[in-house]
Protein backbone atom coordinates (compact mmCIF):
# COMPACT_ATOMS: atom_id res chain seq x y z
CA UNK A 1 0.00 0.00 0.00
CA UNK A 2 3.04 2.30 0.02
CA UNK A 3 1.80 4.41 -2.86
CA UNK A 4 1.87 7.84 -1.27
CA UNK A 5 5.43 9.09 -1.08
CA UNK A 6 7.16 9.68 2.24
CA UNK A 7 7.13 13.38 1.58
CA UNK A 8 3.39 13.43 0.93
CA UNK A 9 2.75 11.43 4.08
CA UNK A 10 4.82 13.93 6.02
CA UNK A 11 2.94 16.87 4.52
CA UNK A 12 -0.43 15.33 5.35
CA UNK A 13 0.60 14.73 8.97
CA UNK A 14 2.33 18.07 9.39
CA UNK A 15 -0.68 20.28 10.27
CA UNK A 16 -1.95 17.94 13.00
CA UNK A 17 1.49 17.36 14.44
CA UNK A 18 2.39 21.05 14.22
CA UNK A 19 -0.65 21.97 16.33
CA UNK A 20 0.37 19.45 18.98
CA UNK A 21 4.03 20.37 19.01
CA UNK A 22 3.55 24.15 18.97
CA UNK A 23 0.69 24.40 21.45
CA UNK A 24 1.15 21.42 23.74
CA UNK A 25 4.63 19.89 23.59
CA UNK A 26 6.88 22.94 23.43
CA UNK A 27 4.95 24.91 26.08
CA UNK A 28 4.98 21.90 28.41
CA UNK A 29 8.71 21.40 28.00
CA UNK A 30 9.21 25.11 28.51
CA UNK A 31 7.31 24.90 31.80
CA UNK A 32 9.80 22.24 32.81
CA UNK A 33 12.63 24.70 32.11
CA UNK A 34 10.81 27.59 33.82
CA UNK A 35 10.43 25.48 36.92
CA UNK A 36 14.22 25.46 37.22
CA UNK A 37 14.52 29.26 37.01
CA UNK A 38 13.33 32.29 38.97
CA UNK A 39 11.44 33.68 35.95
CA UNK A 40 8.30 35.73 36.41
CA UNK A 41 5.53 36.73 34.04
CA UNK A 42 7.22 37.81 30.78
CA UNK A 43 10.71 38.11 32.35
CA UNK A 44 13.40 35.51 31.74
CA UNK A 45 15.06 34.29 34.92
CA UNK A 46 18.25 32.68 36.12
CA UNK A 47 18.80 28.99 36.61
CA UNK A 48 18.11 28.10 40.23
CA UNK A 49 18.22 24.32 40.11
CA UNK A 50 15.57 22.54 42.13
CA UNK A 51 14.99 25.49 44.46
CA UNK A 52 11.39 25.95 43.29
CA UNK A 53 10.61 22.32 43.99
CA UNK A 54 12.14 22.70 47.44
CA UNK A 55 9.95 25.75 48.13
CA UNK A 56 6.91 23.97 46.71
CA UNK A 57 7.35 20.89 48.89
CA UNK A 58 7.73 23.17 51.91
CA UNK A 59 4.50 25.04 51.14
CA UNK A 60 1.59 23.64 53.21
CA UNK A 61 -1.09 24.93 50.76
CA UNK A 62 0.53 22.79 48.04
CA UNK A 63 0.13 19.63 50.12
CA UNK A 64 -3.43 20.67 50.98
CA UNK A 65 -4.22 21.13 47.28
CA UNK A 66 -2.64 17.77 46.44
CA UNK A 67 -4.69 16.06 49.15
CA UNK A 68 -7.91 17.83 48.08
CA UNK A 69 -7.32 16.77 44.49
CA UNK A 70 -6.73 13.19 45.59
CA UNK A 71 -9.96 13.07 47.60
CA UNK A 72 -12.13 14.82 45.00
CA UNK A 73 -10.79 12.82 42.06
CA UNK A 74 -11.26 9.45 43.75
CA UNK A 75 -14.81 10.23 44.83
CA UNK A 76 -15.66 11.45 41.31
CA UNK A 77 -14.04 8.54 39.46
CA UNK A 78 -15.40 5.72 41.60
CA UNK A 79 -18.78 7.38 42.09
CA UNK A 80 -19.08 7.58 38.32
CA UNK A 81 -17.90 4.02 37.84
CA UNK A 82 -20.50 2.70 40.27
CA UNK A 83 -23.38 4.74 38.85
CA UNK A 84 -22.22 4.21 35.27
CA UNK A 85 -22.02 0.45 35.71
CA UNK A 86 -25.44 0.29 37.36
CA UNK A 87 -26.92 2.42 34.62
CA UNK A 88 -25.25 0.39 31.85
CA UNK A 89 -26.63 -2.86 33.27
CA UNK A 90 -30.07 -1.29 33.70
CA UNK A 91 -30.06 -0.22 30.04
CA UNK A 92 -28.67 -3.58 28.89
CA UNK A 93 -31.58 -5.35 30.61
CA UNK A 94 -33.90 -3.44 28.28
CA UNK A 95 -35.64 -0.12 28.93
CA UNK A 96 -38.72 1.29 27.23
CA UNK A 97 -38.13 4.09 24.66
CA UNK A 98 -34.42 3.24 24.56
CA UNK A 99 -33.45 6.05 22.18
CA UNK A 100 -35.27 8.71 24.17
CA UNK A 101 -33.90 7.39 27.44
CA UNK A 102 -30.37 7.39 26.01
CA UNK A 103 -30.79 11.00 24.89
CA UNK A 104 -31.96 11.92 28.40
CA UNK A 105 -29.02 10.23 30.09
CA UNK A 106 -26.52 11.84 27.69
CA UNK A 107 -28.01 15.36 28.11
CA UNK A 108 -25.61 16.53 30.88
CA UNK A 109 -22.69 15.90 28.49
CA UNK A 110 -23.90 18.86 26.42
CA UNK A 111 -23.75 21.30 29.34
CA UNK A 112 -20.86 23.68 29.91
CA UNK A 113 -19.20 23.72 33.30
CA UNK A 114 -20.46 27.25 33.80
CA UNK A 115 -24.09 26.32 33.11
CA UNK A 116 -23.74 23.25 35.33
CA UNK A 117 -22.50 25.48 38.11
CA UNK A 118 -25.45 27.85 37.55
CA UNK A 119 -27.77 24.86 37.96
CA UNK A 120 -26.20 23.28 41.01
CA UNK A 121 -25.43 26.58 42.65
CA UNK A 122 -29.05 27.68 42.40
CA UNK A 123 -30.46 24.30 43.49
CA UNK A 124 -28.21 24.35 46.54
CA UNK A 125 -28.54 28.05 47.36
CA UNK A 126 -28.35 28.13 51.17
CA UNK A 127 -31.33 30.49 51.49
CA UNK A 128 -33.62 29.54 48.66
CA UNK A 129 -32.27 26.56 46.71
CA UNK A 130 -34.87 23.90 45.99
CA UNK A 131 -32.70 20.93 46.97
CA UNK A 132 -31.38 22.63 50.08
CA UNK A 133 -34.97 23.34 51.05
CA UNK A 134 -35.92 19.68 50.44
CA UNK A 135 -33.07 18.19 52.45
CA UNK A 136 -33.88 20.71 55.18
CA UNK A 137 -37.44 19.39 55.23
CA UNK A 138 -36.32 15.81 55.74
CA UNK A 139 -34.11 16.94 58.60
CA UNK A 140 -30.69 16.73 56.95
CA UNK A 141 -30.08 20.43 57.34
CA UNK A 142 -28.99 22.70 54.52
CA UNK A 143 -25.70 22.18 52.68
CA UNK A 144 -23.58 25.17 53.67
CA UNK A 145 -21.09 24.80 50.89
CA UNK A 146 -19.90 28.40 50.88
CA UNK A 147 -18.63 28.15 54.48
CA UNK A 148 -18.11 24.43 55.09
CA UNK A 149 -15.26 22.75 53.26
CA UNK A 150 -16.72 19.25 53.26
CA UNK A 151 -20.09 20.51 52.10
CA UNK A 152 -18.27 22.27 49.26
CA UNK A 153 -16.49 19.02 48.33
CA UNK A 154 -19.81 17.21 48.32
CA UNK A 155 -21.34 19.76 45.94
CA UNK A 156 -18.27 19.82 43.68
CA UNK A 157 -18.14 16.02 43.37
CA UNK A 158 -21.92 15.73 42.84
CA UNK A 159 -21.72 18.31 40.06
CA UNK A 160 -18.73 16.66 38.40
CA UNK A 161 -20.30 13.20 38.58
CA UNK A 162 -23.52 14.54 37.08
CA UNK A 163 -21.63 16.25 34.28
CA UNK A 164 -19.35 13.35 33.30
CA UNK A 165 -21.52 10.31 34.01
CA UNK A 166 -22.61 10.15 30.33
CA UNK A 167 -19.00 9.47 29.28
CA UNK A 168 -18.45 6.62 31.77
CA UNK A 169 -21.93 5.25 31.11
CA UNK A 170 -21.51 5.18 27.31
CA UNK A 171 -18.17 3.39 27.49
CA UNK A 172 -19.58 0.71 29.81
CA UNK A 173 -22.89 0.44 27.99
CA UNK A 174 -21.36 -0.08 24.54
CA UNK A 175 -18.91 -2.58 26.03
CA UNK A 176 -21.79 -4.44 27.72
CA UNK A 177 -23.75 -4.57 24.46
CA UNK A 178 -20.74 -6.13 22.76
CA UNK A 179 -20.71 -9.14 25.13
CA UNK A 180 -21.96 -12.28 23.36
CA UNK A 181 -25.54 -13.26 24.25
CA UNK A 182 -24.92 -17.01 24.11
CA UNK A 183 -22.61 -16.78 27.12
CA UNK A 184 -25.58 -15.70 29.23
CA UNK A 185 -27.86 -18.28 27.63
CA UNK A 186 -25.36 -21.06 28.38
CA UNK A 187 -24.94 -19.83 31.94
CA UNK A 188 -28.71 -19.71 32.44
CA UNK A 189 -29.01 -23.28 31.11
CA UNK A 190 -26.39 -24.39 33.62
CA UNK A 191 -28.56 -22.86 36.34
CA UNK A 192 -26.40 -19.79 37.13
CA UNK A 193 -28.23 -17.23 39.25
CA UNK A 194 -28.39 -13.60 38.19
CA UNK A 195 -25.68 -12.78 40.72
CA UNK A 196 -23.42 -15.56 39.44
CA UNK A 197 -23.94 -14.36 35.87
CA UNK A 198 -22.92 -10.87 36.94
CA UNK A 199 -19.96 -12.05 39.00
CA UNK A 200 -18.50 -14.52 36.53
CA UNK A 201 -19.50 -13.12 33.13
CA UNK A 202 -20.41 -9.43 33.20
CA UNK A 203 -17.87 -8.29 35.78
CA UNK A 204 -14.96 -10.21 34.30
CA UNK A 205 -15.64 -9.36 30.69
CA UNK A 206 -16.32 -5.70 31.46
CA UNK A 207 -13.11 -5.25 33.43
CA UNK A 208 -11.08 -3.93 30.45
CA UNK A 209 -13.78 -1.36 29.62
CA UNK A 210 -14.01 -0.35 33.28
CA UNK A 211 -10.27 0.08 33.35
CA UNK A 212 -10.34 2.35 30.29
CA UNK A 213 -13.21 4.38 31.75
CA UNK A 214 -11.51 4.77 35.13
CA UNK A 215 -8.19 5.67 33.59
CA UNK A 216 -9.55 8.35 31.31
CA UNK A 217 -11.68 9.80 34.04
CA UNK A 218 -8.67 9.87 36.38
CA UNK A 219 -6.66 11.81 33.84
CA UNK A 220 -9.44 14.27 33.07
CA UNK A 221 -10.78 14.66 36.63
CA UNK A 222 -7.22 15.34 37.80
CA UNK A 223 -7.31 18.61 35.79
CA UNK A 224 -10.43 19.84 37.58
CA UNK A 225 -10.47 23.64 37.61
CA UNK A 226 -13.66 25.31 36.41
CA UNK A 227 -16.15 23.63 38.73
CA UNK A 228 -14.11 24.48 41.81
CA UNK A 229 -13.18 27.94 40.59
CA UNK A 230 -16.76 28.90 39.77
CA UNK A 231 -18.23 27.49 42.98
CA UNK A 232 -15.71 28.40 45.68
CA UNK A 233 -12.60 29.91 44.01
CA UNK A 234 -10.75 27.54 46.34
CA UNK A 235 -12.27 29.08 49.46
CA UNK A 236 -13.25 29.40 52.24
CA UNK A 237 -9.68 30.28 53.29
CA UNK A 238 -8.01 28.20 50.51
CA UNK A 239 -9.57 25.07 52.00
CA UNK A 240 -11.00 23.71 48.73
CA UNK A 241 -8.05 24.46 46.45
CA UNK A 242 -7.13 21.72 43.99
CA UNK A 243 -3.81 21.56 42.12
CA UNK A 244 -5.04 23.46 39.04
CA UNK A 245 -6.38 26.28 41.24
CA UNK A 246 -3.19 26.37 43.30
CA UNK A 247 -1.21 26.67 40.07
CA UNK A 248 -3.49 29.39 38.68
CA UNK A 249 -3.29 31.46 41.87
CA UNK A 250 0.48 31.10 42.18
CA UNK A 251 0.91 32.31 38.60
CA UNK A 252 -1.80 34.89 38.09
CA UNK A 253 -2.59 36.14 41.61
CA UNK A 254 0.74 35.85 43.45
CA UNK A 255 2.94 36.12 40.34
CA UNK A 256 5.19 33.33 41.58
CA UNK A 257 5.98 31.65 38.27
CA UNK A 258 8.58 29.41 39.88
CA UNK A 259 6.08 27.69 42.16
CA UNK A 260 3.44 27.65 39.42
CA UNK A 261 5.79 26.02 36.91
CA UNK A 262 6.98 23.47 39.43
CA UNK A 263 3.34 22.62 40.17
CA UNK A 264 2.67 22.39 36.44
CA UNK A 265 5.51 20.02 35.81
CA UNK A 266 4.45 17.88 38.78
CA UNK A 267 0.95 17.76 37.29
CA UNK A 268 2.38 16.61 33.94
CA UNK A 269 4.41 13.86 35.60
CA UNK A 270 1.49 12.70 37.75
CA UNK A 271 -0.78 12.60 34.67
CA UNK A 272 1.75 10.49 32.79
CA UNK A 273 2.15 8.24 35.82
CA UNK A 274 -1.61 7.66 36.00
CA UNK A 275 -1.66 6.96 32.27
CA UNK A 276 1.42 4.75 32.33
CA UNK A 277 -0.38 1.42 32.19
CA UNK A 278 -2.61 2.61 29.36
CA UNK A 279 0.30 4.15 27.47
CA UNK A 280 2.28 0.94 27.74
CA UNK A 281 -0.65 -1.01 26.32
CA UNK A 282 -1.02 1.48 23.48
CA UNK A 283 2.72 1.46 22.80
CA UNK A 284 2.88 -2.30 22.45
CA UNK A 285 -0.15 -2.42 20.20
CA UNK A 286 1.07 0.36 17.96
CA UNK A 287 4.51 -0.95 17.42
CA UNK A 288 3.15 -4.45 16.96
CA UNK A 289 0.76 -3.40 14.20
CA UNK A 290 1.34 0.28 13.57
CA UNK A 291 -2.00 1.73 14.55
CA UNK A 292 -3.40 5.15 15.34
CA UNK A 293 -3.77 7.41 18.31
CA UNK A 294 -6.34 6.74 20.97
CA UNK A 295 -7.65 9.41 23.22
CA UNK A 296 -10.51 10.08 25.54
CA UNK A 297 -13.37 12.24 24.50
CA UNK A 298 -14.00 14.34 27.55
CA UNK A 299 -11.82 17.29 28.23
CA UNK B 1 -40.67 -10.46 35.16
CA UNK B 2 -42.58 -10.05 38.43
CA UNK B 3 -44.74 -7.07 39.17
CA UNK B 4 -42.43 -6.05 42.03
CA UNK B 5 -39.38 -6.22 39.80
CA UNK B 6 -41.07 -4.25 37.07
CA UNK B 7 -42.20 -1.66 39.58
CA UNK B 8 -38.67 -1.41 40.96
CA UNK B 9 -37.25 -0.90 37.49
CA UNK B 10 -39.87 1.73 36.72
CA UNK B 11 -38.93 3.60 39.87
CA UNK B 12 -35.23 3.39 38.96
CA UNK B 13 -35.96 4.81 35.51
CA UNK B 14 -37.88 7.70 37.04
CA UNK B 15 -34.90 8.43 39.27
CA UNK B 16 -32.55 8.29 36.27
CA UNK B 17 -34.69 10.79 34.36
CA UNK B 18 -34.91 13.08 37.40
CA UNK B 19 -31.15 12.95 38.00
CA UNK B 20 -30.29 13.73 34.38
CA UNK B 21 -32.95 16.24 33.49
CA UNK B 22 -34.12 17.97 36.68
CA UNK B 23 -31.15 20.37 36.93
CA UNK B 24 -31.60 21.39 33.28
CA UNK B 25 -35.40 21.55 33.45
CA UNK B 26 -35.34 23.62 36.63
CA UNK B 27 -33.31 26.48 35.19
CA UNK B 28 -35.01 26.42 31.80
CA UNK B 29 -38.44 26.63 33.42
CA UNK B 30 -37.25 29.20 35.97
CA UNK B 31 -36.05 31.41 33.12
CA UNK B 32 -39.74 31.87 32.20
CA UNK B 33 -40.82 32.66 35.77
CA UNK B 34 -41.63 36.14 37.06
CA UNK B 35 -38.69 37.28 39.20
CA UNK B 36 -40.57 37.12 42.49
CA UNK B 37 -41.49 33.44 42.02
CA UNK B 38 -38.02 32.13 41.10
CA UNK B 39 -36.86 31.36 44.61
CA UNK B 40 -40.21 30.73 46.25
CA UNK B 41 -40.21 27.51 48.28
CA UNK B 42 -42.16 25.33 48.03
CA UNK B 43 -41.78 26.05 44.32
CA UNK B 44 -44.65 27.10 42.11
CA UNK B 45 -45.01 24.42 39.48
CA UNK B 46 -47.77 26.31 37.76
CA UNK B 47 -47.14 29.88 36.78
CA UNK B 48 -47.85 32.20 33.92
CA UNK B 49 -44.74 32.08 31.72
CA UNK B 50 -43.17 35.43 30.98
CA UNK B 51 -40.36 36.66 28.75
CA UNK B 52 -39.37 39.36 31.24
CA UNK B 53 -36.03 37.72 32.05
CA UNK B 54 -35.16 37.53 28.37
CA UNK B 55 -36.15 41.17 27.83
CA UNK B 56 -33.99 42.17 30.74
CA UNK B 57 -31.10 40.11 29.38
CA UNK B 58 -31.44 41.92 26.06
CA UNK B 59 -31.51 45.39 27.61
CA UNK B 60 -29.05 44.97 30.50
CA UNK B 61 -26.50 42.55 29.04
CA UNK B 62 -26.19 43.36 25.33
CA UNK B 63 -22.59 42.03 25.58
CA UNK B 64 -24.03 38.57 26.14
CA UNK B 65 -25.20 38.39 22.55
CA UNK B 66 -21.86 39.60 21.23
CA UNK B 67 -20.20 36.84 23.27
CA UNK B 68 -22.65 34.33 21.87
CA UNK B 69 -21.53 35.37 18.39
CA UNK B 70 -17.89 34.97 19.45
CA UNK B 71 -18.67 31.47 20.71
CA UNK B 72 -20.27 30.65 17.39
CA UNK B 73 -17.24 31.82 15.40
CA UNK B 74 -14.72 30.11 17.64
CA UNK B 75 -16.71 26.86 17.66
CA UNK B 76 -17.10 26.84 13.88
CA UNK B 77 -13.41 27.63 13.38
CA UNK B 78 -12.15 25.03 15.85
CA UNK B 79 -14.45 22.34 14.45
CA UNK B 80 -13.47 23.03 10.86
CA UNK B 81 -9.75 23.15 11.61
CA UNK B 82 -9.89 19.95 13.66
CA UNK B 83 -11.82 17.99 11.06
CA UNK B 84 -9.60 19.13 8.17
CA UNK B 85 -6.24 18.38 9.80
CA UNK B 86 -7.57 15.14 11.31
CA UNK B 87 -8.82 13.95 7.93
CA UNK B 88 -5.39 14.38 6.39
CA UNK B 89 -3.60 12.70 9.28
CA UNK B 90 -6.24 9.98 9.68
CA UNK B 91 -5.82 9.02 6.02
CA UNK B 92 -2.08 8.51 6.44
CA UNK B 93 -2.47 6.47 9.63
CA UNK B 94 -5.10 4.30 7.99
CA UNK B 95 -3.28 3.57 4.75
CA UNK B 96 0.36 3.45 5.80
CA UNK B 97 2.42 1.70 8.39
CA UNK B 98 5.91 2.02 9.72
CA UNK B 99 7.94 2.73 12.80
CA UNK B 100 8.06 6.46 12.21
CA UNK B 101 4.30 6.63 11.82
CA UNK B 102 3.78 4.47 14.90
CA UNK B 103 6.04 6.78 16.88
CA UNK B 104 4.18 9.89 15.76
CA UNK B 105 0.83 8.23 16.50
CA UNK B 106 2.05 7.29 19.97
CA UNK B 107 3.16 10.88 20.52
CA UNK B 108 -0.40 11.98 19.71
CA UNK B 109 -1.71 9.84 22.57
CA UNK B 110 0.90 10.84 25.11
CA UNK B 111 0.46 14.54 24.49
CA UNK B 112 -3.29 14.26 25.20
CA UNK B 113 -2.46 13.36 28.80
CA UNK B 114 -0.96 16.81 29.50
CA UNK B 115 -3.22 19.02 31.68
CA UNK B 116 -4.43 22.18 29.87
CA UNK B 117 -3.73 24.54 32.78
CA UNK B 118 -0.01 23.80 32.53
CA UNK B 119 0.42 25.22 29.04
CA UNK B 120 -1.28 28.49 29.96
CA UNK B 121 1.83 29.51 31.92
CA UNK B 122 4.33 29.73 29.05
CA UNK B 123 1.69 30.57 26.44
CA UNK B 124 0.40 33.62 28.27
CA UNK B 125 3.47 35.84 27.63
CA UNK B 126 4.00 34.38 24.13
CA UNK B 127 0.39 34.99 23.17
CA UNK B 128 0.67 38.56 24.44
CA UNK B 129 3.88 39.15 22.52
CA UNK B 130 2.29 37.88 19.31
CA UNK B 131 -0.79 40.03 19.91
CA UNK B 132 -2.94 36.94 19.87
CA UNK B 133 -4.49 37.56 23.27
CA UNK B 134 -8.21 38.22 23.16
CA UNK B 135 -8.42 36.85 19.60
CA UNK B 136 -10.47 34.13 17.96
CA UNK B 137 -7.27 32.65 16.56
CA UNK B 138 -5.72 31.58 19.84
CA UNK B 139 -8.92 29.90 21.07
CA UNK B 140 -9.45 28.12 17.75
CA UNK B 141 -5.85 26.83 17.73
CA UNK B 142 -5.99 25.67 21.35
CA UNK B 143 -9.34 23.92 21.03
CA UNK B 144 -8.22 22.19 17.85
CA UNK B 145 -4.92 21.11 19.44
CA UNK B 146 -6.76 19.39 22.26
CA UNK B 147 -9.05 17.43 19.94
CA UNK B 148 -6.84 16.61 16.98
CA UNK B 149 -5.74 13.28 18.50
CA UNK B 150 -9.24 11.97 19.15
CA UNK B 151 -10.58 13.14 15.78
CA UNK B 152 -7.63 11.67 13.90
CA UNK B 153 -8.26 8.31 15.50
CA UNK B 154 -11.97 8.44 14.67
CA UNK B 155 -11.23 9.33 11.02
CA UNK B 156 -8.61 6.59 10.80
CA UNK B 157 -11.12 4.02 12.09
CA UNK B 158 -13.61 5.24 9.47
CA UNK B 159 -11.17 5.03 6.54
CA UNK B 160 -10.09 1.57 7.75
CA UNK B 161 -13.59 0.41 6.82
CA UNK B 162 -13.29 1.54 3.18
CA UNK B 163 -12.04 -1.02 0.63
CA UNK B 164 -8.69 -0.05 -0.82
CA UNK B 165 -9.91 -0.91 -4.33
CA UNK B 166 -11.81 2.38 -4.41
CA UNK B 167 -8.57 4.31 -4.22
CA UNK B 168 -6.89 2.13 -6.81
CA UNK B 169 -9.79 2.67 -9.19
CA UNK B 170 -9.53 6.42 -8.67
CA UNK B 171 -5.80 6.28 -9.33
CA UNK B 172 -6.28 4.27 -12.50
CA UNK B 173 -8.64 7.01 -13.62
CA UNK B 174 -5.79 9.45 -13.10
CA UNK B 175 -7.05 11.19 -9.96
CA UNK B 176 -4.46 13.02 -7.86
CA UNK B 177 -4.25 12.35 -4.14
CA UNK B 178 -6.10 15.58 -3.38
CA UNK B 179 -8.89 14.75 -5.84
CA UNK B 180 -9.14 11.21 -4.52
CA UNK B 181 -9.41 12.41 -0.92
CA UNK B 182 -11.92 15.12 -1.73
CA UNK B 183 -14.08 13.24 -4.21
CA UNK B 184 -13.86 9.61 -3.11
CA UNK B 185 -12.77 9.13 0.47
CA UNK B 186 -14.16 12.08 2.41
CA UNK B 187 -17.70 11.89 0.94
CA UNK B 188 -17.81 8.18 1.77
CA UNK B 189 -16.86 8.75 5.40
CA UNK B 190 -19.18 11.73 5.91
CA UNK B 191 -20.82 10.14 9.00
CA UNK B 192 -17.37 9.52 10.46
CA UNK B 193 -16.49 13.17 9.92
CA UNK B 194 -19.61 14.14 11.86
CA UNK B 195 -18.54 11.79 14.67
CA UNK B 196 -15.08 13.38 14.59
CA UNK B 197 -16.57 16.86 14.91
CA UNK B 198 -19.10 16.24 17.71
CA UNK B 199 -16.56 16.24 20.53
CA UNK B 200 -14.60 19.32 19.54
CA UNK B 201 -17.81 21.20 18.77
CA UNK B 202 -19.32 20.56 22.20
CA UNK B 203 -15.99 21.32 23.87
CA UNK B 204 -15.39 24.59 22.01
CA UNK B 205 -18.92 25.85 22.64
CA UNK B 206 -18.65 25.18 26.38
CA UNK B 207 -14.99 25.74 27.22
CA UNK B 208 -14.17 27.99 30.17
CA UNK B 209 -10.51 27.80 31.25
CA UNK B 210 -8.74 29.01 28.09
CA UNK B 211 -11.41 31.62 27.41
CA UNK B 212 -10.99 32.83 30.99
CA UNK B 213 -7.23 33.19 30.68
CA UNK B 214 -6.80 34.31 27.06
CA UNK B 215 -9.77 36.61 26.37
CA UNK B 216 -10.88 39.87 27.92
CA UNK B 217 -13.36 41.70 25.71
CA UNK B 218 -13.25 41.26 21.94
CA UNK B 219 -13.16 37.45 21.82
CA UNK B 220 -14.96 36.79 25.11
CA UNK B 221 -17.16 33.69 24.80
CA UNK B 222 -20.64 32.96 26.15
CA UNK B 223 -19.57 30.73 29.08
CA UNK B 224 -17.22 33.47 30.24
CA UNK B 225 -19.82 36.23 30.29
CA UNK B 226 -22.20 33.82 32.03
CA UNK B 227 -19.66 33.35 34.80
CA UNK B 228 -19.35 37.13 35.08
CA UNK B 229 -23.11 37.52 35.31
CA UNK B 230 -23.07 35.00 38.15
CA UNK B 231 -20.41 36.97 39.98
CA UNK B 232 -21.83 40.41 39.22
CA UNK B 233 -20.91 42.98 41.87
CA UNK B 234 -24.50 44.17 42.16
CA UNK B 235 -25.61 40.72 43.25
CA UNK B 236 -26.80 37.90 41.08
CA UNK B 237 -29.95 38.49 39.11
CA UNK B 238 -30.88 34.83 38.83
CA UNK B 239 -33.76 35.31 36.40
CA UNK B 240 -31.45 36.92 33.86
CA UNK B 241 -28.70 34.34 34.48
CA UNK B 242 -31.22 31.53 33.88
CA UNK B 243 -32.35 33.16 30.64
CA UNK B 244 -28.75 33.50 29.44
CA UNK B 245 -27.91 29.93 30.47
CA UNK B 246 -30.96 28.68 28.58
CA UNK B 247 -29.91 30.52 25.41
CA UNK B 248 -26.41 29.05 25.73
CA UNK B 249 -27.45 25.46 26.47
CA UNK B 250 -30.44 24.81 24.20
CA UNK B 251 -28.59 24.74 20.84
CA UNK B 252 -25.83 22.42 22.02
CA UNK B 253 -28.30 20.19 23.84
CA UNK B 254 -30.34 19.80 20.66
CA UNK B 255 -27.17 19.11 18.71
CA UNK B 256 -26.04 16.39 21.12
CA UNK B 257 -29.47 14.75 21.08
CA UNK B 258 -29.54 14.78 17.27
CA UNK B 259 -25.94 13.60 16.97
CA UNK B 260 -26.36 10.95 19.67
CA UNK B 261 -25.60 8.13 17.24
CA UNK B 262 -22.32 9.73 16.18
CA UNK B 263 -21.35 10.49 19.74
CA UNK B 264 -21.65 6.82 20.64
CA UNK B 265 -19.83 5.75 17.46
CA UNK B 266 -17.02 8.22 18.10
CA UNK B 267 -16.61 7.16 21.71
CA UNK B 268 -16.47 3.54 20.69
CA UNK B 269 -13.83 4.24 18.06
CA UNK B 270 -11.94 6.63 20.26
CA UNK B 271 -11.56 4.88 23.54
CA UNK B 272 -12.90 1.38 23.79
CA UNK B 273 -12.08 -0.60 20.69
CA UNK B 274 -8.39 -0.97 20.77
Amino acid sequence: MQSTSRLTQFLLLAPAQALLVALLLLPSLYVGWLSLTDASLGRAGNFVGLANYGRLLADPPFWAALWNTFVIVNVIVYGELLLGLGLALLFASGVPFTRVMLAIVIAPYAMSEVVSVVMWNSMFDPDAGLVNWLIGRIGLGPLEWSVNRWHAFLLITLLAIWHHLPFTFLILYTARLALPKDLYEAAALDGATAWQQFRYITWRLLLPAMLVAVLFRYIFAFRIFSEVWLLTQGGPARSTEVLAIYLYKQAFSYHDFGLASATGWIMVLLSLLIALYYLRMAYRRMFAQAGGPLAGASA
Amino acid sequence: MGLMQRGGKGLLLVLVVLWSLAPIALIVSASFKPARLIFEVPPHWLFEPTLDNYRQLWSEWPQFFACLKNSLIVTAGATLLTVVVSSLAGYVYSRHQGRGLAASAFFMIVIRMFPPIVITLPLFPVVNAMHLNDSYTILILLYAAFFVSLSTWIVKAGIDQLPYELEEAAKVDGASLAQMLRMVILPLIAPTLVAASVFVLVFAWNEFLFAFIFTTTRAKTAPLILSEMMGAATGVDWGVVFAAATVQLVPVLLFVVLAQKYLVAGLTAGSVKS
